[in-house]
């Protein structure tokens, strides 16, 4: 994910040079940088790049017209990086076709795993394959390799397990899991929930009823631990 | 509202008071007077013809005259004379000269109730004829009233009904007032209370008391426009700070992160980036009580489940990792809590960061923190618990002082609160709750949040 090309667009030419230097010592090699709407859009046209750090408010064309702009012909990730905080501004963002949005003052770690998730999400490798404990999981083929069986996965299973995945040592609450099985009205599957996470452990976990992998945290949810990571 | 019936409510009861004491005033006055009078002889004012008329008496064909009656005459300075049935006067004493010694019947008629050429007269049925008292003129009115009996009546109830009337269109006139008064004062005093608090208003600029009301207005729009001015200085603050932030974060990680440096320069990155992290919540959390305080920040209710709220809350916390030696759990929950709340969850979630960030910051040494909620008549109680030192009498005292914030700036050399116990006063008051603080015996702190169901449509 190193070698993808990132736009990064800002007013400001000492936080691009600072923005420069945060990715080049993270590994990313291919860091450009414009400071204008227009001169973004120039760039955008003439050199494609894989994903666009986008600010919103600059002289000229502002941020949220230049996202239209690309959005005419490209779907590639678009992160905006703004100072303006307000709720609306960000529905704004994701109204106009924004991947994520990140408001000043940031972290550079934040920008930075933000900036790691969208292209994970957007450029995903060709086999996504996750290492456990007891098992070795392949997201394309929704299915669980452990020893010399195989399962696979129900829909239900694969899209509490992606969820997991992508908050992999965090803890993923409840509530968060139900929704991302049921939608905004959840309320009432909890026990439903329980049933899914065991039969997940009954394919992921040499012994499901002392799971290493797929830990449960009391009274708040679950926690997906991958293989080699920091617990 | 409350003051101002309350005003009102005084000022009738006052009036009517004022009404009750003119009516016993009068009434002790006419007291006053009856007596006085009758002190100074008023009942001995009246002539006593009766007695003035036993003392004449016809004996062997002369009138003799008790010398007492003379006596009464001289005292009264009046004349008597007695007149016969033909009219003509057997006796007399001091009558004056050119008065007639003969009257017919019509001049007995005429004189017998008022006045014989300007002399009043009474008149008393004497055994020998009409007994005639005559006074000087000048010293006695004498009126003579006459109407037909069933007018009596009537005009003794005209009487009463004016009387009636007028003390019940005195009250009409008086309620109505007031009300008058009542209906212009009440936005005026409605306002002057709302520009106690800080809020603003406009009253309509007619009436008797326009000019009151314009001067209201203005004072009120001088109050939004400072206000205006000042959240707009602490928004573009805020904005404006954002970048120059955003690169002191980001050069100070940098070196921070950085192992060719030396460890002491790497330590002194740290301390910046922690003190700009410090300083990236203060411009948030400025940012979000001004809004708060002008009523600047959106309020998105939904009904929410209380339990994933404060499970998010925890699981941010323990995900951005807990400093050593804290310890947060959720406890003595309720989990079969099937009602919604229905408020703003990023206030509500915000409501709960700042309460546990509050026992984290104020227990350096660590302590263990508990969050619960339970669900008690449509009342929803979140409650934070740590186990830490707790807070002096004292400053509980004023944290749970609905008007004031206190700041330990001033208070003690504790660390610092900023704004965070502001913000959750804040925005427990957006979602009509209230909030208590208590010590835990043997120490740490409680905090108590009900969350009334207001929103629920």
């Amino acid at each position: 994910m190193k070698d993808k090309s990132i736009l990064a667009v800002d007013d400001e030419s000492e936080l691009l040079k600072m923005l420069q230097s945060v990715f080049y010592r993270a590994g990313y090699t291919k860091i450009t940088t414009a400071s204008s709407g227009k001169e973004a859009l120039a760039i955008f046209r003439e050199n494609q790049p894989d994903m666009v750090i986008l600010d919103v408010m600059m002289p000229g064309i502002d941020g949220f017209t230049v996202l239209k702009e690309i959005r005419k012909t490209s779907t590639i990730p678009v992160l905006m990086l703004t100072a303006r905080g307000e709720a609306d501004d960000k529905f704004l963002g994701f109204e106009n076709g924004a991947d994520d949005y990140l408001i000043k003052p940031f972290l550079p770690k934040e920008l930075l795993l933000r900036v790691q998730a969208i292209l994970n999400r957007a450029y995903p490798e060709k086999e996504r394959i996750v290492y456990l404990e007891a098992s070795t999981v392949n997201l394309d083929k929704a299915e669980v390799y452990r020893g010399d069986e195989v399962f696979s996965l129900t829909a239900k299973e694969f899209t509490l397990f992606e969820k997991l995945f992508e908050n992999s040592g965090r803890i993923v609450t409840t509530g968060s899991l139900c929704e991302t099985v049921c939608g905004e009205f959840w309320q009432g599957y909890e026990n439903t929930l329980v049933t899914h996470i065991r039969h997940l452990r009954e394919k992921i976990e040499a012994n499901p009823s002392k799971p290493v992998s797929l830990l449960t945290v009391k009274g708040l949810g679950y926690r997906l631990h991958i293989k080699g990571a920091e617990k | 509202m409350k003051p101002i019936d309350r005003f009102f409510r005084r000022y009738i009861l006052s009036v009517i008071g004022i009404l009750l004491l003119f009516f016993v005033i009068n009434i002790v006055l006419i007291g006053i007077l009856f007596l006085t009078s009758y002190l100074n002889g008023v009942k001995d004012s009246v002539f006593p013809m009766e007695r003035f008329s036993n003392l004449i008496e016809q004996k062997n064909g002369a009138f003799a005259v008790d010398p007492e009656a003379n006596d009464i005459l001289a005292q009264t300075d009046a004349w008597a004379m007695l007149i016969d049935d033909e009219g003509a006067v057997i006796w007399e004493s001091g009558l004056p000269e050119g008065l007639p010694l003969k009257y017919s019947a019509s001049e007995i008629a005429m004189f017998s109730r008022w006045y014989l050429k300007d002399y009043p007269v009474k008149i008393w049925n004497h055994p020998n004829g009409l007994l005639v008292v005559g006074f000087q003129p000048g010293t006695i009115s004498q009126y003579y009233i006459s109407f037909k009996t069933r007018y009596f009546w009537l005009v003794l109830f005209i009487c009463l009904a004016a009387l009636v009337i007028n003390i019940g269109v005195m009250i009409f006139l008086f309620l109505r007032n007031t009300r008058k008064i009542e209906t212009a004062m009440r936005p005026i005093l409605a306002g002057i209370q709302k520009l106690s608090q800080g809020e603003t208003f406009h009253l309509e600029e007619k009436g008797e008391l326009a000019e009151i009301n314009t001067g209201l207005n203005h004072a009120s729009d001088y109050l939004a426009k400072k206000d205006n001015t000042r959240a707009e200085w602490i928004r573009g603050i805020s904005h404006d700070i954002r970048t120059p932030l955003s690169m002191i974060l980001g050069y100070s990680s940098e070196i921070e992160d950085n192992p060719d440096l030396p460890a002491a320069t790497r330590r002194q990155a740290e301390i910046i980036r922690k003190q700009s992290e410090k300083l990236r919540t203060l411009v948030a959390d400025l940012n979000l009580t001004t809004k708060l305080e002008y009523s600047m920040q959106p309020f998105r209710i939904k009904p929410l489940d209380p339990l994933e709220l404060i499970r998010q809350v925890i699981s941010e916390f323990l995900n951005n990792g807990l400093p050593e030696g804290y310890e947060l759990e959720l406890s003595g929950t309720d989990t079969d809590i099937k009602t919604f709340l229905y408020g703003d969850n990023f206030l509500l979630n915000r409501m709960l960061h700042n309460l546990i960030q509050n026992s984290i910051t104020h227990n350096p040494g660590g302590c263990q923190i508990t969050v619960s909620v339970k669900m008690d008549n449509r009342i929803c109680t979140f409650c934070v618990a740590d186990s830490g030192c707790g807070i002096k009498e004292s400053y509980l005292a004023l944290l749970n002082n609905d008007t004031s914030i206190p700041s330990s700036q001033t208070e003690t050399a504790e660390a610092e609160h900023g704004l965070g116990l502001k913000i959750v006063r804040q925005i427990v008051k957006v979602h009509y709750g209230d909030i208590q603080f208590s010590n835990i015996t043997p120490h740490g702190l409680k905090t108590e949040i009900h969350l009334p169901d207001k929103f629920k449509g």
